[in-house]
């Protein structure tokens, strides 16, 4: 359930769903932005988004003020997330994105941290029992969605402190 | 004449001496002590040592004011370019000193900003409606930018069309003008708003107001 959110002060203030001319302003609108959809997609547990929900979405559609981002403005925000590393667009179409409010790097450490505090490096697990076990229910990553999951854990691989493997029922991890 | 005013001036001093404490938690006080100053022509503020700095730490008082003014103003620079009310900058101060510090008025908000503009730190003030505002950045603004900013104080914005409505100028002048806000960072283009553009001031957004001064803000505000 969504707890109630806080929206932050620019949310209320009408320029801020119009792309600023000034560079430093629009500097600090980006960020702004940027801030906002990771904090609310973060709250509303949501992972993934296609474009046409994005711009409905009370995110970037505030109904009381009247102001909506227009897509263009939607997709210069999409790509800043992008370059920061939180967004990874899904289809070639750019119409549906993977929105992470923590880059798959950092959510790759967590994981690694709590494998090797537990003392389970070279242990074998099922991707289910990382983010749904017992073991890990009061982990920040339990109830990660399984699409971030991957990534993070293919951040390990890169690191060589993972490999993703093939299990009999599906894919799971072993780390070093 | 001389000796009225060496009377004068010693009943002053026993003023201040008694008073001491008073003047420095009472803010109505210090209006009143200040005033008596200037009719004699002694200026309490009156930089490095003296008597009357010594004699009542009044220097000090502002000066420490002066150091949380400029905290403020560099904490929430990034939202508001640079330009804050004087009420904003007084809860945003009070909240800072918090609930055993002394009291502190607007008065001697003015007070210690008029100190900083006198050493020539880029600080301004400018009436606006009935209150100020407090300029903490060096941005050029002219008779004609002042005068729109007074004109956006009632909303928190202002259009092509008020300037010329009220100001009687032609549409170039009031464009010039708000091209210059918005190039300084003190105004932000608003295109969705009926009618025309409106330029909107986050200095005069009421919602912004005593909105908690964020850690990322606070850690701008340190050298």
């Amino acid at each position: 359930m969504a707890m109630s959110f806080e929206w932050p002060w620019q949310y209320r203030f009408p320029p801020f769903f119009t792309l600023q001319p000034n560079v430093d302003t629009r500097q600090k609108q980006l960020a702004a932005w940027c801030s906002l959809v990771l904090s609310f997609c973060r709250l509303h547990k949501q992972s993934s988004m296609t474009v046409m929900e994005a711009q409905e979405s009370p995110l970037f559609n505030n109904v009381k003020l009247q102001r909506k981002l227009p897509v263009e403005s939607i997709q210069i925000v999409l790509e800043e997330l992008r370059k920061k590393g939180n967004l990874e667009w899904l289809d070639k179409n750019k119409s549906s994105f993977l929105i992470m409010w923590r880059r798959p790097e950092e959510w790759g450490k967590l994981i690694y941290q709590w494998v090797s505090r537990s003392g389970q490096n070279n242990s074998v697990f099922t991707l289910y029992e990382l983010t749904n076990g017992d073991d890990t229910e009061n982990e920040e990553f339990h109830g990660l969605d399984e699409a971030t999951l991957l990534r993070a854990l293919q951040a390990l691989q890169q690191e060589h402190k993972a490999e993703i493997i093939t299990i009999s029922d599906g894919r799971g991890v072993k780390f070093f | 004449m001389s000796k009225q005013l060496d009377m004068f001036k010693t009943h002053l001093e026993e003023f201040a001496s008694k008073h001491k404490q008073e003047i420095r938690k009472n803010p109505e006080f210090r209006v009143q002590f200040q005033d008596m100053c200037a009719t004699i022509g002694v200026d309490p503020l009156a930089s490095g040592k003296g008597f009357w700095s010594e004699m009542l730490g009044v220097g000090d008082f502002y000066y420490e004011l002066g150091v949380q003014i400029i905290e403020v103003c560099l904490a929430l620079k990034h939202r508001n370019g640079g330009l804050i009310t004087l009420e904003e900058l007084h809860q945003q101060v009070l909240k800072g000193r918090g609930k055993f510090a002394q009291d502190v008025s607007q008065d001697d908000l003015i007070r210690a900003i008029k100190k900083l503009k006198a050493l020539g730190t880029g600080f301004g003030i400018i009436p606006v409606g009935g209150t100020y505002l407090i300029q903490s950045v060096p941005a050029e603004l002219n008779m004609d930018h002042t005068v729109v900013l007074q004109l956006a104080e009632k909303s928190g914005y202002v259009t092509v069309s008020d300037i010329k409505a009220s100001l009687n100028w032609e549409t170039e002048r009031a464009r010039q003008v708000l091209e210059h806000l918005l190039k300084e960072g003190l105004a932000w283009l608003d295109l969705q708003a009926p009618g025309e553009a409106h330029y909107w001031l986050p200095a005069l957004f009421t919602d912004l107001y005593s909105q908690e001064i964020t850690a990322e803000e606070a850690r701008e505000a340190l050298p």
